[in-house]
């Protein structure tokens, strides 16, 4: 199953490294491609998304702009902590238009993902949805 | 809460409390580059701490310092946090710095106004900064220092001026020992940031969709 607006299902953005209070966080869960967060500036730059139970997942597909390099890490804790490596991806360059990038995670039961973004296209990079496969 | 990023940013204890919203949390990061003792140092920690005094005993620059300052752009509400990375201009030196510096997001290039030799070594300072930055455009000042001692002067203004501005640089002449103009190169440089964000913000928000 697809699920587009992971906000619905309770699942939250619980950390994340940069903020513009006109593109929170929120935007990252909430079903839309037109809302975003964007970064300020600095790499790498970081963002948590929290589910509201433990909840396997397959593949994550990451709706972006900028971006150059992804790498998501996992945990099945209630910290926010002790995170292992799950996956890692190198975007195109896509000008115009959004970044939308399918990355396998095979699988297992999260309860935290942490998705790192080591490097972009340009100072400012921006996450407009992640949605889940599972 | 804006000293989140430096303090924990790959330590998150209480994540609850982390999550912060201050208007423009910005950490953008300034890498201050140039010959030895032209006065880099001096004016990291005189843009750092707002205008204290040059500190009496100095000792010539060892390595890496990294500083931070907040400066509140001027008619927003946004301030942008700095990280100035002072490296040291010493040839031994450099090599180590180079790795620190990353991709800079701005560039602050320092000489002495009284050494022609500390201006003309400029462009071998701007060649290695871009060999850093991957093709990302950084804004950047170009900053003539110890205008204090002007009878000792050797570079003019109109001759710094003109290499200034062939590079894309603001430029600005300042005194840390008398504390003249120092802020503006900081202020001028989070203004040019704090553009650009706002240049890349809007065309994000009129992207189409993938
Ligand atoms: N007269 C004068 N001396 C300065 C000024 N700025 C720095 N200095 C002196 O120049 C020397 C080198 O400064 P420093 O900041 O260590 O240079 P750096 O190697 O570029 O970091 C020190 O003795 C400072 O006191 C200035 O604006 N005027
Ligand atoms: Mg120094």
């Amino acid at each position: 199953m697809i699920d587009a607006c992971l906000g619905s299902q309770g699942a939250k953005v619980v950390v994340a490294t940069s903020g513009d209070e006109e593109h929170p966080p929120e935007n990252i869960t909430d079903g839309k491609t037109n809302t975003f967060w964007m970064s300020t500036g600095m790499f790498p730059q970081e963002f948590i998304i929290r589910f509201a139970e433990p909840t396997s997942v397959f593949a994550v597909t990451v709706d972006s702009y900028n971006v150059k390099h992804l790498k998501i890490e996992k945990n099945a804790t209630q910290n926010v902590s002790q995170f292992e490596f799950v996956a890692e991806k190198e975007f195109e360059n896509t000008e115009g238009h959004l970044q939308s990038n399918a990355i396998s995670l095979n699988g297992g039961s999260v309860t935290h993902l942490r998705f790192i973004i080591t490097a972009g296209y340009d100072h400012f990079v921006s996450v407009h949805r992640v949605s889940i496969q599972n | 809460m804006r000293s989140f990023e430096l303090q924990s940013k790959h330590t998150f204890g209480n994540y609850s409390c982390l999550f912060f919203y201050h208007p423009f949390f910005v950490p953008w990061y300034l890498v201050c580059v140039g010959d030895a003792a032209v006065g880099k140092s001096a004016l990291s920690h005189m843009l750092h701490s707002d205008g204290t005094l040059l500190q009496k005993n100095y000792s010539m620059t060892t390595g890496v310092e990294l500083l931070m300052k907040c400066v509140n752009i001027p008619e927003t509400n946004d301030s942008v946090e700095l990280y100035i990375i002072d490296s040291a201009g010493k040839e031994t030196l450099v090599e180590s710095c180079e790795k620190m510096w990353g991709e800079p997001s701005l560039l602050c290039l320092v000489f002495d106004l009284t050494s022609e030799q500390s201006f003309a070594n400029c462009s071998r300072w701007m060649e290695r900064v871009h060999a850093h930055c991957r093709g990302l455009p950084v804004p950047g000042v170009l900053v003539g220092n110890k205008l204090d001692l002007s009878t000792r002067r050797e570079v003019q203004t109109s001759v710094a001026q003109e290499w200034a501005q062939s590079q894309g640089l603001e430029y600005y002449e300042t005194s840390a020992k008398d504390m003249e103009n120092c802020d503006a190169p900081l202020l001028s440089l989070a203004r040019a940031f704090h553009s650009l964000y706002q240049e890349r913000r809007e065309t994000i928000q009129n992207l189409s969709p993938g």
